[in-house]
């Protein structure tokens, strides 16, 4: 089993929502509290395991907005783990989910150097890592309604631009995605091998509109009542 | 990458004790110049083992949570910061071992055995700090053999000139180290400039294979958040590129330019020009380091909007 | 392998359903509870507005919860001390009621008029308008006025429903989609969930807006319109559908008045009028009967085209001839109108082939029997699918009333309107064009003392007789709604209550009470100038102040309440009695009615009390009539007792759901005492599900208009004929034009608005603070936003929300920047008409040439809102309220007059004009700064270093 994410660009309209909700689910959660610095000051921040970017691509007026969120990819060749001196970072044989033991942990921050998307951050009050958990707490938590074993981020997607499931079942609903709409991972070169994957924009298919009506001007003085009844 | 100072002081420390080390071992062994007085062996290895433990010890002060740094020797299958934190350990009995053997003269071939495994694991420690940065396919400054062949090079470099101005002031036959100290100073000369030579090459990863988006030009609009957070703090940092250009220049003028001149005196060397050359090593290794780490661009960055790394 | 994985302990935990309030949607929301801590919010699945998903906002409903801006008790202006220096005290409940009892007492028993009671974002405007009405005074309205009341009464005055909230694009059936000017925080799950759906099922998605952000980042094509050109673009696609024939010539005779006849007797009273007969019906030109017919009569053949004569020997047209002749019109061209829209001719032209092609070629034919209002059975129904939705960029200009009846125009042509794959009503719309509903005007009612007004203050005038004006035109109401300078204010103008309040034009008040509007701050145009009026003394009364007492109802503390002279703290939407109900803006879905409540599940820790239960209490201590039995005891015990019992017609209350003694019985029935249970049984909503049969059409589908009537939705059975020419504009255009047969304006400047822009047909005009300020001069168009994870000025005490974003830009398209030499993070003034301010500047790609833009609300004023003085929201976060007049630009000879639209009174904020220029080397932070607010004396909030917040640390500890 190869547990991740599908995220389709095509509708991620970059409102933070799966953010905010896995920040909600997480500071709670098992490796919770995340803590936030400086919350009423200057310059807040704190910990996410979810964060949205936005980019550009092209030129005005042919630009394209993308909303970009990224989380923790699962990778299958998880550098994260293996430069993890301590034996914190592991990734689930059962199911792939890289997590961070916070008993473990020394606060080195070298598996965050290893890792390219940015997925792990350091809760200076508990001198630990933190990453995406795949909501590990909700999925197989048999005490939740099946529907609702899902990661909060993907609950919560109101534009269902998150899909979770296994990708490695060719029969599952993510692989399909993947399959069909041409989904990529990020940063293939490095040869991390994620497990999430992101759908790219649909190209919309063209609709007709050589036809014309009657088209003159002049036409128009032949306009005439139809008899419509009503 | 943010240049940590622990980390510059841990790695150049580290670096310059076990090449002292190697060295002292290998003068012994091969009666370097007749070999050093006892006293002479004593406090260079005594220096030895400052520099490398003063630099391990460093680097645990950045670590968020050194409750767990016992734990940091586990892994040492797959974590190259597993494998120097057990090889710098396990050179420590026997360095002092052999050390003590010297200082009191006795078991000769234990010694040298001794010795011997000393330096293999300084040579494995060295390596592996090398690799530890040099196994991030996440930082393509990092990922190259010249990394650890540097971190190899710098760190014996570093110790020979310590070893050469301990030699001579206690009054050795200094000429074989300042041979051994003028080789180094050109192989590290030698490696740098390769390694600042394929550093400025650009190649790998950028913001359109980071995205996925590889047809158009991409920038960044937002990053989702006003103020810095963890990965903006530990990859956001950058080097301007004349600032860069400077750090070179001084790595090349301190750790090579002026202990040239000094050691090209020969034999008219003056113990207190080995002196200030090797002050001149030391901090040039320094700024070295910083550099290396400063201009060290994490692909993260590319997320930040960076167009290359 | 699930056994080492560690999850939460259920036994500790209680679910709770409830509906968010982190903005007007009105979300369901699952909370989970944990010790009393809420530990978890997320969508409700079964909820109609939101099927499970949650918004950002939603989510971060915890840390509004524990927000440390929440006002904690009562709190009044420390005696001695000056307005809007913060220094307050703290006041018992009782005291502050009998304070306010007593004022209010004095003022109903002499002049009504005298209180003036504005609400921002409240989602009970049915409770505090009969509140208003009950006391007696006019002067009451909602936020509507400054957001969306151009879509409101554009929608309503022409289709009988309307963007925002009173229709919803039908996401199932749609193929092609239109998007016109919507700012990303508008209609967030709803919007969200249906673009997906949209796109999933291949449907095309336009974007007609001048920032390619949120929503518009994943449209198939964006049109990078100019701001304020939206009516004259949506005008040039009526021109091409006409000029292709691409209409749909049945929708337009049998739903429209397109066949109805006009008068044309220029100069006369009756020019422009409908030919109608002696019962005051509509004729049309029967073209079987060969002879005018009643036009909203069964069995008829109306003649789309011709002119006639009318037995009175007048000449008549149809409504469509008029409508062609108009639109046909070279001017509207795509080739004349594409410089001044910023889109090309061959785009505006493509469009427009593309929805026809979609709407004709592709429609949608749905199995369903259904039968019309004149009895005669259908068994199916077509739909057009071409939806659309817009809002805020049609809205917020002073054409945008115009604007929004070209889109509606459009959809007209279309036949697009509440079919499958259109823009569809949401109950209780649609309603009769315009609603049968007229303004308190009457004006010795309004002047009777202890006495509630006839009927409510806002209503749906149709001629000028239904002005809220005296005999001699002046505005009876404080912010002059209802007058000859915005007929048709149906929202009112509180972003003129302040301005006309301080310069006792139209009259001086007493008491302004303002609930949850942050007027001293991002709520008001010129923001700066709006707190030195609510300062201002009156030179006449000494000591007192223009406005002589201001009470604030808030949550929190904004802006706003440091101004006040009584503070009264509300509570978070987590912990009171609160209905979001089919009388007001309800939740409806196209498919279902639904309405929601809200109930207790946090205590508030805080000696704070509900407003709407202070109202009640209110209510109840000055008798209002609906309040008080006859015997002169209250007749509520509370706000949810009110909201059970209280009924506005037999069997019409408050709450749909549940009713009937014995709960069974939904949209109309006797008050149920145990419907508060039944909601909350009910996940705390309520919908009723439209059978097939009543989905579609609802205009003329009498199955449905019998049950919207017992529902009271509507009066009657009657069909709702779509306006595309509107006789109640024609009415007040006369009156400009001085041939009115009744009341006339004797300004010549509303004359002259009148004459001008009482188009009865959709028309075009350039902004009228533009037609003022000079284009070269101010160069930009200058927007504001909000995003999508931020509700007005709410959200930056959220310690989550606001590290999303803590400051704001200024931006700018990057090539036009870098024309300037401007880049990205540099300091710049903006400079308008009304002022300047210092900003940062950010550049992209995805913003129109002309146009510069900000995220709204993100400034703050120092010390407020729980934020430490140095928050970057305050140091570099900025308005461009202060750029924005609330009143056009000065005209020799003429009286200010407000920057709103001459028909609907919607405030004009996007109007804007500005020059961009780079500032000084030195200058830095944003600009103007305003003195630090100071900490209020209850406020005992912590304010941690670290926060680090988890509602199940005992588990852990």
């Amino acid at each position: 089993m190869r547990l991740g994410l599908v995220i389709d660009l095509d509708v991620c309209v970059g409102c933070h929502a799966c953010a905010v909700a896995c920040k909600e689910w997480n500071a709670s959660g098992t490796t919770g509290p995340l803590s936030d610095y400086d919350p009423y000051g200057a310059e807040p921040s704190g910990v996410w395991f979810n964060r949205i970017r936005h980019y550009e691509i092209g030129e005005y007026p042919n630009s394209k907005t993308i909303n970009f969120p990224m989380s923790c990819m699962h990778c299958e060749d998880a550098d994260c783990v293996t430069v993890c001196p301590t034996g914190a970072s592991y990734k689930r044989a059962e199911d792939g989910i890289v997590l961070v033991d916070q008993n473990k942990c020394m606060g080195c921050n070298y598996c965050s150097w290893a890792c390219p998307y940015g997925a792990r951050e350091l809760d200076r009050s508990s001198g630990t890592m933190k990453k995406c958990t795949l909501c590990i707490d909700r999925i197989y938590d048999q005490d939740l309604p099946v529907e609702e074993r899902q990661p909060a981020c993907v609950l919560t997607c109101p534009a269902h631009a998150r899909m979770f499931g296994d990708l490695d079942d060719p029969g599952s609903a993510v692989s399909a995605a993947v399959r069909e709409r041409g989904g990529y991972q990020l940063l293939p070169e490095l040869g991390y091998n994620p497990t999430n994957h992101y759908l790219p924009p649909r190209k919309p298919k063209p609709i007709p509109s050589g036809e014309s009506g009657h088209g003159v001007m002049a036409k128009v003085k032949k306009l005439v009542n139809r008899v419509v009844r009503r | 990458m943010h240049p940590a100072f622990s980390v510059i002081f841990f790695t150049v420390a580290s670096g310059a004790g076990f090449g002292l080390f190697v060295l002292l071992y290998l003068a012994d062994l091969f009666h370097l110049g007749g070999g050093l007085t006892a006293d002479a062996n004593a406090l260079a290895g005594l220096l030895a083992i400052c520099f490398v433990g003063g630099g391990l010890l460093s680097s645990t002060f950045h670590l968020a949570n050194p409750k767990n740094a016992w734990r940091a020797f586990t892994r040492w299958r797959t974590s190259w910061l597993a494998r120097e934190g057990v090889f710098a350990v396990a050179f420590f009995p026997f360095a002092v071992l052999y050390l003590v053997l010297a200082w009191l003269d006795v078991a000769r071939d234990l010694r040298l055995v001794l010795g011997f495994f000393a330096c293999l694991f300084a040579w494995a420690t060295l390596f592996s700090t090398g690799m530890i940065y040099a196994c991030l396919k996440t930082i393509r400054q990092w990922n190259t053999p010249l990394v650890p062949a540097a971190y190899m090079v710098l760190g014996h470099f570093s110790g020979a000139m310590i070893l050469l101005v301990i030699a001579l002031y206690s009054g050795a036959a200094f000429l074989p180290y300042e041979v051994l100290a003028l080789a180094l100073l050109i192989s590290a000369a030698f490696i740098k400039a390769i390694y600042y030579f394929w550093v400025m090459r650009p190649y790998g990863s950028t913001i359109n294979t980071a995205t996925g988006f590889t047809r158009g030009k991409v920038r960044l609009l937002d990053t989702g958040h006003t103020h810095g957070t963890f990965l903006t703090r530990e990859f956001g940092f950058q080097v301007r590129a004349g600032t860069r250009l400077l750090l070179k220049a001084g790595f090349f003028l301190f750790a090579t330019g002026l202990p040239l001149t000094m050691l090209a005196q020969g034999q008219a060397l003056q113990a207190q020009s080995a002196f200030a050359a090797m002050v001149c090593v030391l901090l040039g290794l320094v700024l070295e380091r910083w550099l290396f780490f400063a201009e060290a661009r994490h692909v993260v960055n590319l997320f930040h909007g960076a167009q290359r790394t | 392998m699930n056994a080492e994985v560690k999850v939460e302990n259920h036994a500790r935990q209680d679910i709770k359903y409830s509906t968010c309030y982190m903005c007007a949607c009105r979300c369901g929301i699952k909370v989970t509870l944990e010790d009393g801590k809420v530990r978890f919010i997320q969508g409700n699945r079964d909820h109609p507005t939101n099927q499970g998903v949650l918004c950002a906002k939603g989510s971060a409903g915890i840390m509004k919860q524990y927000s440390a801006a929440k006002l904690a008790q009562p709190l009044i202006r420390k005696p001695g001390s000056e307005r809007g220096e913060g220094v307050f005290e703290v006041i018992a409940w009782d005291q502050a009621l009998d304070m306010l009892t007593e004022r209010l007492q004095e003022i109903r028993a002499t002049d009504p008029s005298k209180l003036a009671f504005f609400t921002g974002r409240d989602q009970m405007q049915a409770l505090t308008g009969l509140w208003a009405q009950q006391f007696g005074t006019p002067n009451w309205s909602a936020h509507g006025g400054f957001c969306s009341v151009n879509m409101a009464v554009a929608g309503l005055y022409s289709v009988g429903f309307s963007f925002w909230e009173f229709g919803a694009p039908d996401w199932d059936y749609a193929k092609y989609f239109i998007l016109w000017g919507v700012a990303e925080d508008h209609s967030s799950n709803p919007i969200k969930i249906g673009l997906e759906k949209l796109k999933r099922g291949g449907g095309k998605f336009v974007s007609v807006n001048p920032v390619r952000t949120g929503y518009s980042a994943i449209a198939d094509e964006w049109i990078p319109i100019k701001p304020g050109m939206d009516g004259l673009f949506a005008l040039s696609i009526v021109h091409v559908l006409l000029t292709r024939e691409l209409f749909d010539y049945d929708f337009l005779a049998r739903y429209t008045n397109a066949t109805w006849l006009v008068i044309d007797r220029p100069g006369h009273a009756s020019h422009g009028l409908f030919l109608r007969d002696e019962e005051g019906q509509p004729l049309i030109w029967d073209m079987e009967r060969e002879r005018f017919v009643n036009g909203l009569a069964a069995d008829i053949a109306p003649a789309m085209f011709g002119e006639y004569v009318a037995p009175d020997g007048s000449k008549v047209k149809t409504v469509f001839t008029l409508t062609v002749e108009r639109y046909l019109d070279e001017r509207y061209a795509p080739a004349n109108v594409a410089a001044a829209c910023g889109v090309s001719a061959e785009t505006i032209e493509r469009l427009a082939v593309e929805m026809a092609h979609v709407a004709f070629k592709d429609a949608v034919e749905l199995p369903i029997a259904w039968t019309d209002v004149w009895g005669r059975k259908h068994d199916k129904v077509v739909g057009r699918p071409v939806a659309m939705y817009a809002m805020r960029g049609i809205s917020a200009h002073s054409n945008g009333f115009h604007a929004c009846r070209a889109i509606h125009l459009i959809q007209m042509l279309l036949g697009a309107l509440d079919g499958p794959g259109n823009f569809r009503a949401r109950a209780p719309y649609p309603k009769p064009i315009p609603p049968h509903q007229l303004p308190e005007n009457n004006l010795d009612i309004i002047n009777a003392p202890n006495t509630p007004l006839s009927r409510p203050p806002l209503g749906f005038p149709t001629r000028p007789e239904d002005l809220v004006v005296d005999e001699f035109g002046n505005p009876l109401r404080i912010d002059k709604a209802y007058s000859w300078e915005a007929p048709f204010s149906a929202h009112g103008l509180m972003h003129m209550v302040i301005t006309n309040a301080t310069n006792h034009d139209p009259y001086a008040i007493d008491t302004l009470i303002l609930f949850m509007a942050n007027m001293a701050w991002n709520s008001s145009m010129n923001t700066k100038n709006i707190q030195d009026m609510l300062r201002e003394k009156d030179p006449e009364e000494p000591g007192q102040y223009k406005i002589p007492f201001l009470v604030v109802v808030d949550a929190f503390h904004s802006e706003m309440v440091n101004f006040a002279d009584l503070v009264l703290p509300d509570t978070t939407y987590l912990e009171r009695h609160d209905c979001i109900s089919l009388l007001d803006r309800p939740i409806s879905e196209p498919d279902a009615a639904a309405d929601a409540i809200r109930y207790p599940l946090v205590d508030t820790g805080r000696d704070v009390r509900p407003w709407q239960e202070v109202m009640v209490e209110l209510a109840s201590r000055l008798k209002f009539p609906a309040f008080t039995n006859k015997d002169g005891t209250r007749k509520f015990r509370n706000y949810p007792d009110f909201i059970i019992n209280y009924q506005r017609s037999p069997g019409v209350g408050f709450l749909a759901g549940w009713r009937g003694k014995d709960g069974e019985s939904s949209l109309y029935g006797e008050p149920n005492p145990k419907q508060w249970e039944k909601y909350i049984e009910n996940q705390s909503f309520f919908a009723h599900h439209w059978p097939d049969g009543q989905k579609y059409m609802r205009y003329i589908n009498r199955d449905y208009l019998e049950e919207a009537v017992r529902a009271g939705f509507v009066g009657k059975v009657e069909p709702i004929i779509m306006q595309i020419y509107s006789e109640p504009m024609q009415k007040f255009r006369l009156a400009g034009q001085g041939l009115y047969d009744g009341p006339q304006p004797k300004d010549p400047a509303d004359r002259e608005r009148l004459a001008k822009y009482f188009d009865p047909l959709p028309m075009w005009y350039e902004p009228l603070e533009q037609q003022r300020v000079d284009d070269e001069e101010y160069p930009f168009f200058a927007l504001t936003q909000r995003p999508m994870f931020m509700y007005h000025s709410w959200d930056s005490q959220n310690v989550w929300l606001r590290q999303i974003m803590a400051q704001n830009y200024l931006y700018m398209n990057a090539a036009r920047a870098a024309s300037m030499g401007i880049k990205d993070y540099d300091w710049v003034w903006v400079e308008s008409h009304n002022g300047k301010i210092r900003c940062q500047v950010k550049t992209m790609e995805g913003t129109q040439e002309d146009t510069v833009w900000t995220w709204n609300a993100i400034g703050k004023q120092k010390g407020t809102w729980g934020l430490d003085p140095d928050a970057s929201e305050a140091t570099k976060g900025f308005l461009l309220n202060h750029l924005i007049s609330e009143l056009l630009p000065e005209k020799q000879g003429e009286r200010r007059i407000t920057n709103s639209d001459p028909i609907s009174g919607q405030a004009a904020w996007f109007d804007l004009k500005v020059k961009v220029y780079k500032a000084a080397a030195g200058e830095s932070g944003s600009w103007p700064q305003f003195p630090q607010v100071r900490r209020l004396p209850a406020d005992r909030a912590s304010r941690p270093e670290v926060l680090r917040y988890d509602a199940r640390g005992h588990e852990k500890n």
